[in-house]
């Protein structure tokens, strides 16, 4: 895996899959609507099940297709079916009223900081060509679009959904970098498992609070 | 030779132009379960207004008269420029490359402007003030999408960028390319008036964008105006079907069956770009007029981010 190089096919699907996942990561970031916030979370996390079903093709790993398998059910399908389910529909949540920066400033920024990734990372140090110097500085560029989403915005649910999308990234640098893959499978379902607890976080939350979610970031202002 | 190929090229874009535009409403019509217009209609409204008397404002200025003649002029410059039937330059190739014929294109829409503002009309005015603004978005990220294609090919050029994508093929699912591909086609359909922009068939003046600046134009005029602006959308996707999506099939600039081989093909590919339009034009909805900037801002932060992953990708 480390030593895969952009020529080769798999590398070519791979990198294509990572700027498809900074993509949809900037797309979300470029919505207003809590239920497309949901629908580009899960194009992200099928693209993510692409990228691991790639690396678990390329290394003939079974624990990967169980990573790939993992992440298309539980990313693609669970969770956002569930944010839906529990928290759009049920607290009637459609327009996001809580964002700080307008969207063109916010996408602004978020293509200012795909270009400070680039340069953070600086993959022109790694030998030329290999792949690991193009998903880098990409999947470093999704977490900093996850947390740039968690900081322009204030609802609890968008700030969730930031965070998830910060996961995405550190896990699609993962499944490139690392050769140990018993240990991805440990660490992607320990964040799964942390994204449910999430979820759950937020759905009780949400229920206590019924008609005004949360506003966080404003409470202490408020009180 | 080659000379004879730059009149065909020439007379193939008036000559299909408006059949290109007949096409694409009626296939919009049918797709939404319309009957339509034949796909003649243009061709027939041309001929009805190149035969009706010009009507002019008397407060209208000389600007408003010349703006169709030049505007005109401009795009059968750009159609000797740009590959459209050959994939070798023509003999007046050299004028430009693709920042050129993007610079000509302005000159139209520019002279346009100028018309409408003295046209002695308020809409007039309006609708270039409209389209000034939905311009200077439009052009940083046009410029962008051709750096998309120069990384590529290192060349600004439109033949040497044809070359290097038809070369290498696997350049065609590189991020960058898609990325400038998408981006080109936003454009395209800002720059020509449709949706998600503008509705081509659209009749009420408080929301037209482009066609508000042509209202005062009528006969003669008003069939160079139109004429023009299919022109302009048949050159814009010429080149994103010859540049950006399929750059096969141009023929040899060497003799007159290979120049008529790639007239074929580009037959063939505006029915499929026709195709792409026409499925956007029914499938998305009209934005509201602010939200236009968001839009055009997408096509940009695609460009940008093309041109960033080439740096990290690579070519």
């Amino acid at each position: 895996m480390q030593e895969l190089t952009l020529a080769s096919p798999g590398g070519a699907v791979l990198s294509l899959d990572a700027v498809l996942i900074l993509l949809s990561a900037l797309a979300c970031l470029g919505s207003k609507l809590f239920d497309r916030y949901l629908t580009y979370y899960a194009l992200q996390s099928v693209l993510l099940a692409v990228a691991a079903a790639t690396a678990a093709y390329l290394e003939g790993d079974p624990a990967l297709w169980v990573l790939a398998g993992l992440t298309l059910v539980l990313k693609g399908w669970a969770i956002p079916a569930a944010a839906r389910h529990w928290l759009v529909q049920r607290l009637d949540l459609k327009r996001d009223s809580g964002i700080t920066t307008g969207l063109s400033l916010t996408l602004v920024l978020g293509t200012a900081l795909c270009a400070f990734a680039y340069l953070a990372v600086s993959p022109e140090r790694l030998a030329h060509g290999l792949l690991a110097a193009s998903v880098v500085p990409i999947s470093t560029a999704v977490v900093l679009l996850g947390a740039l989403a968690m900081v322009v915005r204030r609802h609890m649910v968008a700030q969730l959904i930031g965070w998830l999308i910060m996961e995405n990234g550190v896990f699609l640098g993962a499944i490139t970098l690392t050769a140990s893959f018993p240990l991805i499978v440990e660490v992607g379902i320990f964040f799964d498992l942390l994204a449910g607890f999430l979820i759950m976080l937020a759905m009780t939350t949400g229920l206590a609070e019924r008609i005004s979610p949360l506003p966080i970031g404003r409470s202490g202002r408020d009180s | 030779m080659p000379y004879l190929l730059q009149v065909l090229q020439t007379l193939l874009v008036l000559a299909i132009s408006p059949l290109y535009v007949g096409v694409i409403a009626r296939g919009t019509a049918i797709l939404q379960s319309k009957h339509g217009p034949s796909v003649l209609q243009p061709y027939r409204d041309l001929r009805k207004w190149l035969h009706k008397g010009v009507v002019r404002s008397e407060h209208a200025g000389p600007v408003f008269v010349a703006a169709p003649y030049v505007a005109m002029a401009c795009y059968l410059t750009v159609s000797t420029i740009v590959p459209i039937i050959t994939d070798e330059p023509l003999p007046l190739a050299f004028m430009g490359d693709l920042l050129g014929g993007a610079l000509v294109l302005a000159l139209a829409g520019f002279a346009m402007s100028l018309g409408a503002m003295d046209s002695a009309s308020p809409l007039g005015a309006l609708g270039a003030s409209r389209t000034a603004w939905l311009g200077s978005l439009a052009e940083p990220a046009l410029i962008l999408v051709f750096f998309t294609v120069g990384v590529l090919s290192a060349s600004d050029n439109p033949y040497l960028m044809n070359h290097a994508i038809a070369g290498s093929p696997a350049a065609l699912i590189l991020p960058t390319h898609l990325l400038g591909a998408v981006a080109f086609l936003l454009l395209i359909l800002a720059e020509n008036g449709h949706i998600p922009v503008d509705n081509p068939a659209g009749t009420t003046e408080i929301a037209m964008i482009e066609e508000s600046r042509v209202l005062e134009y009528s006969g003669r005029d008003y069939a160079l105006v139109k004429w023009g602006s299919w022109m302009k959308f048949t050159l814009l996707s010429c080149v994103f079907m010859n540049v950006f999506v399929l750059p096969w099939g141009l023929g040899s600039a060497t003799s007159l069956a290979q120049g008529l081989l790639g007239s074929a093909a580009v037959a063939g590919k505006l029915a499929l770009s026709a195709a792409l339009v026409m499925t956007i034009d029914s499938s998305f909805a009209k934005l509201r007029f602010f939200r236009i900037a968001e839009y055009l801002g997408g096509a940009f932060l695609l460009a940008l981010i093309g041109i960033i992953t080439s740096y990290v990708v690579g070519r």
